[in-house]
Order: C-alpha cells, then structure tokens, then sequence
C-alpha cells in the first residue's frame, strides 16, 4: 500500500507523539514504583530520573524495555545499569548544584546524563572508545553541555579536572583505582558497583574523612532476611 | 536392494561412523565452551543427542521404506552427516543464529535463537544415528557384533578427539572429523547407484577440504573475560596453543592490571605483562616477578594475612595457575615452594616460552613445580609444610553459579583434614573468598573449616581460626597450634598497617571488625559467629542458601541453590537477576526438563503413531529404560573417581571412557550367547546390580588405598576395576535386542528409542543426583536401575 507523502508525515508525527508520551508515563511510574517505592528520596535525584529519555540510551531494539526494572545489555559486553541502581548511586553521593563529578565507565552516557541534571560538571570516561563515541555523540544531540566524555583508561581518572567531590564507578574492577582515591576530595564520596552484569546489587561506597578511606558495602535491597522465620 | 560387500565392511563402516560421532561430540564440546561456557555446551548437545532416540522413531516409522532401500541409504545418510558436520559450527555462527547464554534471561529473542541451534546440532547426530539404526535392524541376527564395532569406534572416537585437540586449532577440527563418515560411506558403497553417491562422496569430501583450510572463525560471547579484555586499549592475543584442556591464549595490554581487593592504601596496582585465558576464561596474570622483591601488591591484599603472623620457610601451593601466590612467597622469604598445577599446557608454557614474561619465576630457587589435580598431589604427598595455600573462592562481585556443577576436590572437608596433616608445628592453611550478596562463599569456606575442627577433635575451633576483612575479600587462616598472643598481635598490625577489619580472632571485640569498612547488612556477622554455634545445623537448614560443607561424596563446593528458596529470592532480587546467581545449576535443571519435553515430542509421541503388536511392552520399556539409565550413571561417577585418580582430568576422562566402552564391546560380542541362553542373562543383571552395589561402598576406599602406587600400577587397577561391570553392561542391550526382534522388527526401534531418550535425560539427571545425593547415591540408583532390568527380564521370560 502505498500512501501519499503527507499523510504518511501526519501518521509519523502522531505515533512519534503518542509514544513520546507513552515513555513519559513510563518513566513516571519507573520513579514510583521502582525507585520512591524502595526509598531514594532525594528530589533533585528523582526531578532527574523523571526528566532523562532513558529509552534514548538504549539500543533501539530494547527501547520498549527501557523503563523495566532491570538492566539492559548494550553491546561490547556491557549493560545500562537497573533504573534503581542508577537512582541509588547518585543519591549515595549525595550530589550538590556546585558539585564537579567524575564518572568511570560512561556506557551509553545514562548515568552521566542523570548526574548533569543535578551538579555543574560532570567528566566521564569511557575505555572502549565504540562506546565512548556514540555516548559523546548522544549526550551532544540531547543538549547535555556540562557533560564532558574522553576515550581513555578510567584507571587513571582525570587529573587535570581534578579533584572531584564525587566519584561515581559503573564499571565494576577488581580494585579500586588508588590514583581515583587520590582525586577525591577531603570529604568526598566514591561509589562503585560490585556484581556480574546482570546482577549489580552490591555497591561499595568510598568516604575520604581526614586521611583515612573508609569503605561501606551497600545493599540496595538490603535487609533481606537470608533465613526463614520459624 | 542387496547389498554387494562383506559384513566385515559393515563393521568397519559402523566403527568408523562411531568414532566420528563420539569424536564429533567431544569437539563441539570444546569449540562451545569457547565461544560459551561448559555448561552450555552440555546443555546443547544434551539436545542434540537426543538425535540418537529420535532417528530409532523415524526408524519405526519408515522402516518398510527405508530397509528396502537400505544399501544405497546408509552410505548417503553417512555423506550427510559428513556434509553436516563439515558445515555445522559455520552455521551456528552466522549472525541471525548466533545465541548468547548470558542474554537468555535478558533478551529472549535469544532463546528462539538457541532453538535454532538446537536444531542445527541435531541434524548430524540424527543423520549418522539414522545409519546405525538401519544396520542395527537390517543385522539384528548378528547384533552383538554390530553393536561390538560400535562401541569400540565409540572409544576410538574419544582417543581421537584427544589426539586432534593437541594437533589442530578446534575451529579446525569438526571438519577434520567430517572425513570419517565419508569414509564410512566410501567403504560400504554399493554397485547399484554408485554414480550419484560418488558424485555425492566427492561433493561432500570437497566442503570438508574446504572448510579444513579455511576453518570458521569463533566468536566468543561478549560476556567471557576474554572478549572483555580485547576491548582494552591496543589489547592483542600475543600467543594460542590448543589442546585437550583447552585453548590458552595470553593477552597484552598496556593497561591490565591485578590487585585482587587491593588495600585502599595501596600505591598502586600491579602492571600485568600478560594476561592468560583458557577457553577465553581468565586463568592468571603474568607479573613483574624479580628476585629479592620484598614487597610486592599482594601485601596489600588480605592473602598476606598469613606472612603477618610469622614467617613461613616451606609452602605448598595448590592449584597455582600462573604463579602470583608462588611470587608472593618467594617475596616473603620462602625458602621451598611447592607450585601444584594441573594444566599441562599452562605450565610447560610458563616454564617454557613464557618463562620470561614472569621472570622465570618457576626457575626461582626452591621452587618445585608438581604437575597434577591438587588432591591428588595431597593424598599422595608426604611432605609438610608451614603454609599450604588455596586459590581465591568465587568470583569478583560473587558467583555466578558458573562452577556450581565443577567438582572442587580441594574444598571438601576431608581436603582439609589433609591439609592439616600436612603442616609442621605452627603451619596454617590459608584460604581466601570474595565477599559476596547475597552472603555465601565466605560462610561456607568458614563452615568447612570449622566442621574440619570438629572433625579434628579440636577442643576449642575459635583459637585456631582467624579472619580478616577487606572492602572485597575476606582471608582465613586455619591454624595448626592455637594462635598465639604474637601472632594475634600480628594480625592487629597488620589489619592496621592496611585498613582492613578483623573478622575472628581470639578476644575480638564487636567494633574492630568494622573499623574500617561497613557492612551495609550486619547480619553477616549474625551468620559468622551463628557458625560457632551448637546450633549451625539450624542455620545450615533455614539458610536461604546452601552453606553446608562440601564432602568428597559431594564435592560441589559452589552449588548454593536451594530449590525451597527459589520463590522467595526471586521476590527479592527480581526473576531475572535469579538465574546469575546460579546460572550453571539452574541450566541443568532447564536441560533435564527441555530433553523430557523434547525426547517425547521427537521419541516417544510418533511411536504410539506405529502402535505395538503382541504384549510385552511395559516390560521392554523398562528393560531398556534400566540399562539406559544405568551406564549413563555409571560412567559420570567413573568418569569423576578416576579423574581424582589419576590426577589429571583430561586423560583420566578419556581411559575411563575408553576402558569402559571397549570392555562393554567385549561383552556385546559374546552377548549373542547369552541371547540365546536366556537363563544367563538375567545372571549377568543380576552381577552387575551387585556389583554396582559394591562399588557405591568399596570403589572410594579401593581408589583411596591404591593412590600411592605407581602410574602403571593404578593404570592396571583402573582396568581391573572398571572392566567387569562394563563388560557384563555390554551384554544387556544386543541380547536385550536379538530377543524383543523374535517378537517382531517392529519392536526393535521402540527399544532402541526408549533407550536412547532415558540415556539422554539420564546424563542431566546423573549430575542432578551427583549434586543432591553425592556419588554414591548415583551408583545405588545406578544398581537400582539394572535390578529394574532383572526385574523385568524375569517377568519378560514367565511371560514367553
């Protein structure tokens, strides 16, 4: 069937807002399901979870799933992390409007995307540069000018934007970084995610208080009761 | 159509198919635990098998057409398979089919994807089942012989396939085995019609040079370590050597590091030279090792927990991959280190080409480099030592249940108590564990060690195990003598210098043990000390978990699952999280229920289509269900105690194997006897019920009490062992056969389709029951399943 070009426009335009829409109230009951329901409360942080299109970071063949409770494989081995997660860690850091934040690991930029809804400056970095590309290339199209991506090993941080007053960690690693710990501010908080890619539930986070690095293991789901009641 | 060639032929043509579909077999295995992982690839050949019942049903249904031209069909049917396995990993590897296990519980477009792949893998086993079954039927008067080459190709097929896998890279070699039904076809072609079926031969024949020359390249999950690591920045594969335990690649990279854990004082990580994978899993780190190195990055990881207490002059290092824990040793001042390592491969490169990427580490002085399973190197051992050292439990973030199903014999209670009889006075047995969510590795290290105490009749446990704790791993130390004030003070320091907590130590109070780093959930603590308790059993049974001490009859250190708990994780974490916590297990489970569901669609469905004429069935069924469950449950536990045996996986697998189905052909040979003499062969179920029984009893002792023999010695043992019971285990099915065709051919594919669907739901269901019930559960049920023969065999003669 072929239709004329107008009224295949009209057709377009109104599925694009229809389902423009339909992500809206996806993401709203993303926030009130999956993120206020187990207790993120930070307004800035939900303002910011309400606001990013996080079907526009996902391949275009799980936008439909974008705003399910889990994560998402976006190639390379890699995953866009739990929407809660995502919520979770940026409230752990306890994020300010004057805050400079760094971020390993950019992904599909999700995350430094929620992150520059809330601080000043957000710097990430991204080792696999395919992925590191397209997320510079996303957060452009999208409007995020307080987001600044590099192409280089996350181990190192970002020296010359240093020091940073929070550290956020995506992609999980074996050790923490120590130069990472050096760009942290006296009294900053790092948080990093412990788990295999479909599984993130176990954070860490780190606090720098007068020169001793204090760690906290986090569960996100926490107080699981791991034994039956008799 | 008769056939213009000896019988001879036929048996050299079905041991030659035999050998290809065995060998074929064990080479997919490699090539999917490449691009997947091991359990994946027994979860689709588990399928693909199932090809063997499903040609017996297309067998019965067919069979008038199908024998009338069977002279010109068997030999086509065996260009096909060749054909098929020529092309078959090419195929599975074509974009629109590729599937990717780690994706099944996150995108389930990819399950239709593994159906696919199913179905592509079955195509061979189908095809080359369908010729033995034609000839089984077609030659059912001279069965035992049939059935002799078959199984004798069967074990040549295994010996095969561990030749090709040292010579070939394993892309390479499933064509390579290609040539083997096409010359299975070439031998018994027939005068009529050889034109179409040489030009046939000749087609098939060109693809398998083709595809021998120019092997498809594997590409591995995105998810394994390997194809992770090949994202890193100018990331490239510097060495690949194939062999029967795998393919072990190195990888370099200017930014691979190591630090396990690393203390958050810590200067920096360790730079990595090389990175080693086997399988694409990673195997070890390649580090800057030079001699007379004082300090080194594991000092800032809670494995040096041990060199804090006091020196250690002779260490034993069990299963030491590439050497970090050897290096962290020699630094600490060890004067003997005894590295044992299983993998061949891994260790004649890292004392060979690779020796100077880690400083020829294993040249150091005092360094002896045992070449064996590390248990065995235990029971066999006579030396002591002041450390013995285990690898690191679990995985980074916690396990994912990918070595649920592994036997880990360094990790059962009874390991242990070898261990400490091989420490010297103030020896320690250091082991340590990622930390993991939900808790499990680190308590259930803890509770083996404690139930190793008790066992040992210590009086007080607490005074000889200590703990100390990282933001990431944890550390124990279980202690020969009781700890002394020094080497608590030690343990103080230590925890002091790098920011890390204790966990057990005498006189601990509640706070130091999260001075440094937090527990978001405290009730680990609530376990660990629960572990003390006179009241463990409690928590061992209300534990969502199963955190109960692996034995050597269970020897599934990492199998936590627990089917009770099931529903009520999966409302905490989410169904699709759950599979990742016990991904293998889990997909043993989806195995056993996909061949049920499948084995009737494809087996037993059509046969009702054919119907049975006469009386008998019930009986028959069992008989040959009982035999088909029965070997299959014998060769996983003689495939498991001879690997512990002899010390070496690989070539302990494959003697088992080989020794078990050339004595089986043996007894299928003479089998034709005892078909005919009807009273014997319920004497020979009868024997080997009995036997069976025996050997759930005696085969560990036996093994146990031979161990310290010499290898030729235990090789003649292994033999004397495994061949009666295989031998007798032959003779069932051919006599079973020759007596179900005097009642009819029809009845003959029924049989064999029965045997083949129990053979392959038997092999998910003898590693299910390994699991819950232990070996010698299996070899009981094993017993059981051929008194169910006996059973009815006796009620099958009353009847005629």
């Amino acid at each position: 069937m072929n239709l004329p070009i107008p009224i295949a426009v009209v057709i377009l335009a109104i599925s694009l807002s229809l389902s423009q829409d339909g992500y809206k109230e996806q993401r709203e009951k993303m926030v009130r399901q999956q993120i206020e329901r187990r207790g993120v409360k930070d307004p800035a942080v939900l303002r910011s979870m309400r606001t990013v299109e996080r079907h526009r970071f996902v391949p275009p063949g799980s936008a439909s799933e974008a705003y399910e409770d889990g994560p998402l494989p976006i190639g390379y081995g890699q995953t866009i992390s739990q929407p809660f997660i995502v919520a979770y860690m940026t409230e752990v850091i306890r994020p300010r409007p004057e805050h400079k934040v760094l971020e390993i690991g950019t992904g599909s930029g999700y995350q430094a995307a929620v992150l520059a809804g809330i601080v000043k400056e957000v710097y990430t970095i991204e080792i696999v540069p395919q992925l590191g590309t397209s997320a510079t290339t996303r957060l452009k199209n999208l409007g995020y000018k307080n987001v600044k991506v590099k192409v280089a090993d996350g181990y190192w941080g970002w020296k010359e934007a240093g020091p940073f007053d929070a550290i956020v960690v995506t992609a999980a690693a074996e050790f923490i970084p120590p130069p990472l710990l050096e760009q942290l501010k006296e009294g900053g908080r790092m948080v990093i995610p412990v788990g295999s890619p479909f599984m993130n539930q176990n954070l860490m986070l780190v606090e720098k208080r007068k020169g001793r690095n204090l760690t906290r293991s986090l569960m996100p789901v926490v107080f699981v009761p791991f034994t039956r009641q008799k | 159509m008769k056939a213009s060639y000896t019988i001879y032929r036929v048996h050299l043509s079905i041991g030659l198919l035999s050998a290809a579909l065995i060998a074929f077999q064990l080479a997919l295995m490699q090539v999917l635990s490449i691009v997947q992982w091991h359990h994946f690839a027994y979860m689709v050949l588990s399928v693909a098998l199932l090809g063997f019942g499903a040609a017996g049903t297309f067998l019965a249904l067919l069979r008038e057409r199908l024998l009338a031209r069977s002279a010109t069909i068997v030999p086509a049917l065996m260009l096909a398979t060749g054909l098929a396995m020529a092309v078959l990993v090419d195929a599975v590897q074509l974009p629109s089919v590729r599937f990717d296990s780690y994706l099944l519980f996150a995108d389930y477009s990819h399950w239709g994807r593994l159906l696919v792949t199913y179905l592509v893998f079955f195509l061979p086993f189908f095809l080359g089942a369908l010729a033995i079954g034609m000839v089984f039927v077609r030659e059912a008067a001279a069965i035992g012989r049939i059935y002799f080459a078959n199984l004798l190709g069967s074990g040549a097929g295994g010996l095969l396939a561990l030749g090709l896998a040292w010579l070939f890279i394993p892309a390479r070699i499933p064509a390579l085995i290609a040539a083997l039904p096409i010359l299975a076809a070439l031998v018994i072609l027939p005068r009529a019609g050889r034109v179409p079926l040489a030009l046939f031969a000749l087609l098939t024949t060109g693809i398998m040079v083709w595809k021998v020359t120019q092997p498809p390249i594997l590409r591995p999950s995105q998810y394994k370590d390997l194809s992770k690591a090949m994202l890193l920045p100018e990331a490239k594969i510097t060495m690949e050597r194939s062999s029967p335990f795998g393919l072990v690649q190195t990888l370099s990279s200017p930014v691979l590091r190591y630090a396990p854990g690393l203390s958050l004082v810590a200067g920096q990580a360790a730079d990595v030279r090389l990175a080693a994978f086997v399988n694409g899993d990673w195997y070890g780190a390649l580090m800057n090792y030079r001699p007379g190195d004082t300090a080194m990055v594991l000092d800032y990881t809670t494995m040096a927990l041990p060199y804090a207490m006091r020196p250690r002059e002779r260490v034993l290092v069990l299963r030491a991959g590439t050497g970090t824990e050897v290096a962290h040793a020699l630094s600490e001042g060890a004067a003997s280190i005894t590295a044992v390592e299983p993998n061949a491969p891994v260790l004649s490169l890292l004392q060979g080409s690779l020796a100077t990427a880690s400083d020829s580490l294993w040249y150091a002085q005092g360094v002896s480099v045992k070449e064996m399973e590390p248990r065995t190197f235990l029971l066999m051992d006579t030396g002591h030592y002041d450390l013995v050292v285990l690898p690191l439990v679990g995985t980074f973030g916690g396990s994912s249940g990918l070595y649920a199903l592994q036997e880990q014999f360094i990790l059962t209670r009874e390991a242990f108590g070898e261990m400490w009889y091989r420490l010297r006075e103030g020896g320690a047995v250091v082991i340590s564990s990622w930390m993991d969510y939900p808790f499990r590795n680190p308590l259930k290290v803890q509770a083996t060690l404690l139930e190793v105490l008790r066992d040992l009749g210590v009086r007080d446990p607490a005074l000889h195990l200590a703990a100390v704790r990282s933001w990431g791993t944890i550390t124990f130390v279980l202690t020969r003598s009781p700890l002394s004030p020094a080497e608590v003070a030690g343990i103080r320091a230590f925890c002091d210098r790098v920011q890390f907590d204790p966990l057990l130590l005498p006189g601990l109070k509640g706070e130091e043990r999260t001075f440094y780093n937090e527990l978001g959930d405290p009730r680990f603590f609530t376990y660990v000390d629960g572990l003390f308790s006179p009241k463990r059993e409690q928590l061992y049974e209300d534990y969502d978990f199963n955190i109960r001490p692996a034995s050597d009859n269970q020897p599934y250190f990492s199998q936590y699952i627990k089917w009770g708990s099931l529903e009520r994780l999966a409302g905490f974490f989410g169904n699709r999280s759950l599979p990742f916590f016990e991904v293998g297990y889990v997909l043993v489970v989806v195995t056993l229920v996909q061949v049920i569901l499948l084995s009737f669609i494809l087996i037993v469905l059509p046969l009702f289509r054919l119907g049975w004429r006469g009386g008998g069935k019930g009986r028959t069924l069992l008989y040959f269900s009982g035999i088909g469950m029965g070997y299959m449950f014998v060769e996983m536990i003689l495939i498991q105690r001879f690997t512990l045996y002899f010390g070496n996986p690989v070539y302990a697998a494959s003697a088992a194997i080989t020794v078990l189905l050339v004595a089986s052909g043996a007894g299928s040979y003479l089998s034709e006897r005892f078909g005919e003499a009807r009273r014997c062969l319920p004497l020979v179920l009868a024997a080997i019920s009995g036997l069976l029984l025996a050997y759930s009893f005696l085969l560990t002792p036996l093994l146990r009490a031979t161990i310290h023999l010499p290898a030729v010695i235990k090789g003649v043992v292994a033999i004397l062992l495994i061949a009666p019971p295989a031998f007798l285990m032959g003779i069932p099915f051919p006599a079973g056969i020759a007596q179900v065709s005097k009642r009819g051919p029809e009845v003959i594919p029924w049989a064999w389709g029965v045997n083949g669907c129990v053979s392959v739901v038997s092999t998910a269901g003898a590693t299910i029951t390994a699991v819950e019930l232990g070996a010698t559960g299996v070899l009981v049920l094993a017993a059981a399943a051929y008194g169910m023969t006996l059973l009815a065999q006796v009620g099958r003669g009353q009847e005629s």
